[in-house]
């Protein structure tokens, strides 16, 4: 009964993990550890940490409204987990978690779990509405100078370099700015 | 050459010397300018390694310990460490020999107090510079503040000039472009692929530690800061190519 309780709970914060997965790799880690933590404690506790794990995905997700949606997403999903957990009794196995649906898409993972340890946790949906795997497609690739934003003649008030010096700056571009006009 | 905005000619620069560098003001409201020298020159004589006298300095020789340090240095560390754990040890706090060096955060944090302290004054439009660290505010009624980016390869051009929009209204430039040496890199000892890392995003902090650990992380660093962030990275790599977020690319 316990061990069963303990690898439902499991569930809950693992619900987290699939959300983090999405969200970037330092909310996979948070909430790893804390999934790592969360066997044999009490499901309440449980709730919390995962609930904590949801806020640290926010903190590290790239847009910020994206992000307290997922953490919203994130605290349902580990409560409902959990409640579940509550209610479960068997041994030792592979348990399917329900499939939790997120603005970013559904997300379902399935846990093994020996004697209260968890073995192995697999996603078995990490996907956005689309189907798609997700795509943070925010990526650095090679660009051609034309291909950049602003045209080279374009009129500026700043100029964003390697740091100068107070000597430095006599000769900087900053410097001539801030004095033409003059 | 680029030429400054003749919708801002109203608002000359003023300039004053901190910090071992230049910062480049504009204000609608020219009084303000001794409300932001103050603020620099507090955080510079508080955390300043070069100042003898200053706080962080008694820390490094020991004359007094951490725990004894001032709440303001305190979260000052707490925040420099978080972005080391944020950045995966790439950006850090400790020079090589143990010694804190807020040197990474406080020239942003200065930036930010300063530009919160305009903002609580009542002023909507300014630009602070520090030292090629940028953040600005506008509103609606008013142009855009636009930013060129050096040409590290020749400091007295530009490779782009790029409007700081709500909410990447900030940018910070890292690199070594001034004496064009290899920067090297804090995870395996080799030089870094990047001559020079540009990075926007809503807050100058984030601006400044995340060029700042680019360049010293190299690509994997650069992938992932771009996938966790929401900021714009305008890099230029050894031989002079540049990569850019989408965000950087001219839309028409």
């Amino acid at each position: 009964m316990r061990a069963r309780a303990v690898a439902l709970a499991t569930l809950a914060s693992v619900s987290i993990v699939g959300i983090g997965w999405q969200l970037g790799t330092q909310a996979i880690d948070a909430s790893q550890s804390l999934t790592a933590s969360s066997g044999g404690t009490a499901i309440a506790a449980t709730v919390t940490a995962t609930t904590d794990a949801a806020a640290q995905a926010a903190v590290t997700a790239r847009a910020a409204a994206d992000a307290a949606a997922a953490a919203q997403a994130a605290a349902t999903a580990a409560t409902a987990a959990a409640a579940s957990a509550a209610q479960a009794a068997a041994e030792s196995g592979t348990f399917t978690g329900a499939v939790v649906q997120t603005q970013f898409g559904n997300m379902q993972v399935s846990v093994t779990v020996a004697n209260g340890a968890i073995i192995e946790v697999t996603p078995l949906q990490l996907t956005n509405r689309g189907g798609r795997s997700v795509d943070i497609s925010n990526q650095a690739a090679p660009i051609l100078r034309s291909e950049v934003l602003a045209a080279q003649s374009a009129k500026v008030q700043n100029i964003s370099g390697a740091t100068y010096t107070s000597e430095g700056y006599l000769r900087s571009l900053q410097s001539a700015l801030d004095t033409a006009g003059f | 050459m680029p030429t400054v905005g003749g919708d801002y000619e109203w608002m000359p620069a003023l300039t004053f010397a901190t910090m071992g560098t230049v910062v480049s003001l504009r204000l609608e409201d020219a009084d303000a300018v001794d409300l932001v020298e103050t603020v620099f020159h507090r955080w510079d004589e508080q955390f300043s390694l070069y100042r003898e006298d200053s706080e962080l300095s008694r820390i490094a020789r020991g004359d007094i310990r951490l725990t004894e340090a001032s709440q303001s240095l305190r979260a000052c560390y707490a925040l420099a460490l978080h972005w080391c754990e944020r950045t995966q040890g790439v950006f850090t706090p400790h020079r090589a020999d143990g010694v804190i060096d807020l040197s990474g955060v406080v020239k942003a944090l200065a930036i930010a107090e300063a530009g919160a302290a305009l903002t609580a004054r009542g002023s909507a439009n300014w630009s602070i510079n520090a030292g090629g660290d940028v953040l600005v505010s506008g509103d609606a009624g008013h142009p855009e503040w636009s930013v060129g980016i050096v040409d590290p390869s020749d400091r007295g051009e530009l490779i782009a000039s790029v409007p700081l929009r709500h909410p990447l209204r900030a940018v910070a430039t890292s690199g070594s472009a001034e004496r064009g040496e290899h920067i090297w890199t804090a995870l395996n000892g080799d030089p870094s692929p990047f001559r020079q890392v540009s990075v926007f995003a809503a807050d100058i902090v984030t601006a400044d530690v995340l060029a700042t650990a680019i360049v010293a992380g190299g690509e994997t660093t650069l992938n992932e800061m771009t996938e966790r962030f929401a900021i714009d990275v305008l890099a230029v790599r050894l031989d002079g190519q540049l990569l850019a977020t989408p965000g950087l690319r001219r839309t028409v």
